[in-house]
């Protein structure tokens, strides 16, 4: 098991190791049933929501880093920028943004990028993280 | 299913209504593989300052990303942008209501570009989720 990065230890510019990573259609039929998306537009087109991708993107982030209890998920930006099916293999991408600290509590913001097989962007987000000081 | 919904400034987003529930928890849980137990183990969250479980503060996103997509189909799965603030958490047992209107249609070569606002509130009108969401539709697209 990989060692998770300490919260503290988080620079500007830090970045993380790649995670590889697929959608299948079990997946995101799990996906679905868990927000109970309906849309037609997922129905046998291999279409993945946005949002999956998204969801499994941040995993390999949550999984990457040792988040105190008391950790708060207080803003996201996601840029969509092309669609994804289940034949396609992802490779999430991450750096650290800001780290700010004020007070008794860090602000850190996290880069994610999503590539398909070509290397082509597919989603790009911002995710801010407010901890408490320890 | 997308909505014949005219892109014009001040138009509503078809509502999205979700009645959030642990076992809707449980399976985002899995889905996503955040396993927090703040979102699904009732003895932990009971000590935490939030005093019980939360729902992934993602689940209740993909609810406007579902809306999103009911208004404008694939523009939205690539060339759709999201921008929000997490303001309070969602319980189990929470409704939520999302909702959303075109504050400005932007007219260019072959396609339009649509901003929105976008907010989710639970049953007692607190805002759990404020925002701003863009996307570009072509002038030809399909969009079911």
């Amino acid at each position: 098991m990989v060692k998770k990065l300490e919260y503290q230890d988080l620079r500007e510019g830090q970045e993380f190791p790649p995670a590889s990573f697929q959608l299948d259609a079990a997946t995101v039929a799990d996906y679905l049933k868990a927000v109970e998306e309906d849309n037609v537009i997922y129905e046998n087109s291999g279409l993945v929501p946005p949002m999956a991708v998204a969801a499994l993107s941040l995993k390999a982030l949550i999984n990457a880093i040792s988040m105190p209890p008391g950790t708060i998920h207080v803003s996201q930006e996601f840029e969509f920028i092309d669609a994804v099916s289940t034949q396609d293999t992802l490779t999430s991408l991450a750096r650290v943004g800001r780290v700010q600290e004020r007070g008794k509590l860090h602000l850190i913001t996290i880069e994610t990028s999503v590539l398909n097989q070509q290397n082509k962007a597919v989603l790009a987000g911002k995710t801010g993280f407010i901890l408490p000081v320890e | 299913m997308t909505t014949s919904l005219e892109f014009k400034e001040g138009a509503k987003l078809p509502t999205v209504k979700k009645n959030i529930t642990q076992d809707n928890i449980n399976l985002y849980a899995k889905a996503s593989g955040d396993f927090n137990p703040i979102h699904i183990d009732a003895d932990f969250a009971r000590d935490t300052p939030l005093g019980g479980t939360v729902a992934h503060g993602m689940l209740i996103l993909a609810y406007i990303s579902q809306m999103m997509t009911g208004a404008f189909g694939r523009g939205w799965l690539s060339g759709g942008r999201l921008n929000v603030r997490f303001r309070a958490p969602g319980r189990p047992g929470d409704v939520i209501t999302v909702s959303g209107s075109i504050r400005r249609v932007e007219k260019s070569e072959g396609y339009q570009t649509i901003d929105c606002d976008v907010l989710c509130s639970n049953q007692n009108d607190e805002p759990v989720i404020t925002g701003d969401a863009r996307v570009e539709v072509k002038d030809n697209e399909n969009r079911g």
